[in-house]
């Protein structure tokens, strides 16, 4: 398993930083504007409504991008997330078990990229 | 110096053929306030008990030898103030090492790592010396001159909670160093050396503490080194299934 994890690290690691860019830097803007400003009625309450964000995403060229983003909010931090615990996990003189604690977070990472593939591309 | 300050030092000490574990061992000495630390260890080795054992050398801050924790913080003693800690100062070798006796850590591991990163400079084929010398823009010279600035303390070392956790990780001055022939416009080994850098002890391994930046005496920088060669292995690694790889020895 603790091969398998070196083989892939680049793309974990690729994963991983484009989660923190994401995760760091947007999430807590995106959050911002829709959790917060959202309700304080920083903008029209159905600007955001469910038909609206549909159309969006069912837009013929807009939409892929849309999903995309959807997707990257989605996947992203997961894989942000699993690397970070793992890495809290080795801190905790976790080595021994480094394989198992790695491939469970990166395989619930995993799961969760596949979902988010599938509810943003095969469900929307 | 009879009137002078008194300074207890608390010493780790260790005697292979007699400590199970290391102990300490307590001298109260007389120091005068332009002492660095390495002043007060060598005044307690000449004057005091003559079997204590520590590294030292250049007295500059450039041989890099006389590295050792003091009261728990990776230093260089010899361009470390006295004056900056109060009257208890406690020393003990280097941590993240094997202690070969006293203050004097094992540099065996640490070398081995030095050598797998190839710090050399790699050419597939060497330059004739007929066709002059390879040179170098400033812009070239900048890209890499900060990571050669190390001296090899190993205090970065003694600082990385990853090293602490995982003897194999190649270790922040190691990865700085190949980093720093990565990035010189005269060398042709970023390939082998990337391999290296995603092989095992990989570069990924790093947590970015920044602690290494954090004890770096010389302004190196390693943690912005690993960082750098992080994202250098992924792009070297995703290039090699575009870009067919072929000699480059």
């Amino acid at each position: 398993m603790k091969t398998l994890m070196l083989r892939l690290e680049p793309v974990i690691w690729l994963l991983f930083g484009a989660g923190i860019m994401l995760g760091t830097l947007l999430l807590p803007g995106y959050l911002l504007t829709v959790g917060i400003g959202g309700p304080l009625g920083a903008f029209a309450a159905d600007a955001l409504s469910y038909d609206r964000l549909h159309a969006m995403a069912t837009h013929p060229i807009g939409g892929i991008l849309f999903r995309l983003v959807l997707l990257g909010l989605v996947a992203l931090p997961l894989w942000k997330g699993a690397h970070h615990l793992r890495a809290l996990s080795v801190d905790f003189d976790g080595h021994h078990r480094d394989g198992v604690v790695g491939s469970l977070l990166y395989a619930i990472a995993t799961v969760g990229s596949l979902l988010g593939i599938y509810a943003v591309f095969f469900r929307l | 110096m009879s009137d002078s300050k008194k300074v207890r030092f608390v010493l780790t000490r260790f005697d292979p053929d007699q400590d199970q574990v290391p102990k300490t061992q307590e001298y109260e000495i007389p120091v005068r306030p332009d002492w660095k630390i390495l002043d007060a260890l060598n005044y307690i080795k000449d004057e005091v008990d003559p079997t204590l054992s520590h590294r030292w050398s250049c007295r500059m801050a450039v041989c890099g030898s006389c590295g050792m924790m003091v009261n728990g913080e990776p230093r260089l003693t010899c361009s470390t103030p006295l004056s900056d800690y109060g009257d208890v100062v406690e020393i003990a070798p280097l941590a993240n090492f094997p202690v070969v006796r006293d203050l004097v850590v094992e540099l065996e591991g640490f070398m081995d790592k030095f050598k797998a990163v190839k710090p050399w400079i790699l050419r597939a084929k060497e330059k004739a010396v007929e066709e002059g010398t390879h040179r170098q823009t400033p812009d070239e010279l900048h890209a890499f001159k900060q990571f050669s600035m190390c001296i090899n303390c190993m205090l970065c070392y003694a600082a990385c909670p990853v090293v602490m956790n995982s003897p194999e990780f190649l270790g922040p001055a190691a990865i700085a160093l190949g980093h720093r022939y990565n990035m010189d416009s005269r060398d042709e080994g970023s390939r082998e050396r990337n391999e290296v850098f995603r092989g095992e002890g990989t570069v990924f391994e790093c947590s970015y503490a920044n602690e290494c930046t954090e004890v770096c005496p010389k302004g190196v920088d390693p943690a912005a080194a690993v960082n750098q060669a992080k994202l250098n292995a992924v792009v070297d690694w995703a290039t090699s299934f575009v870009v067919p790889r072929g000699g480059g020895k």
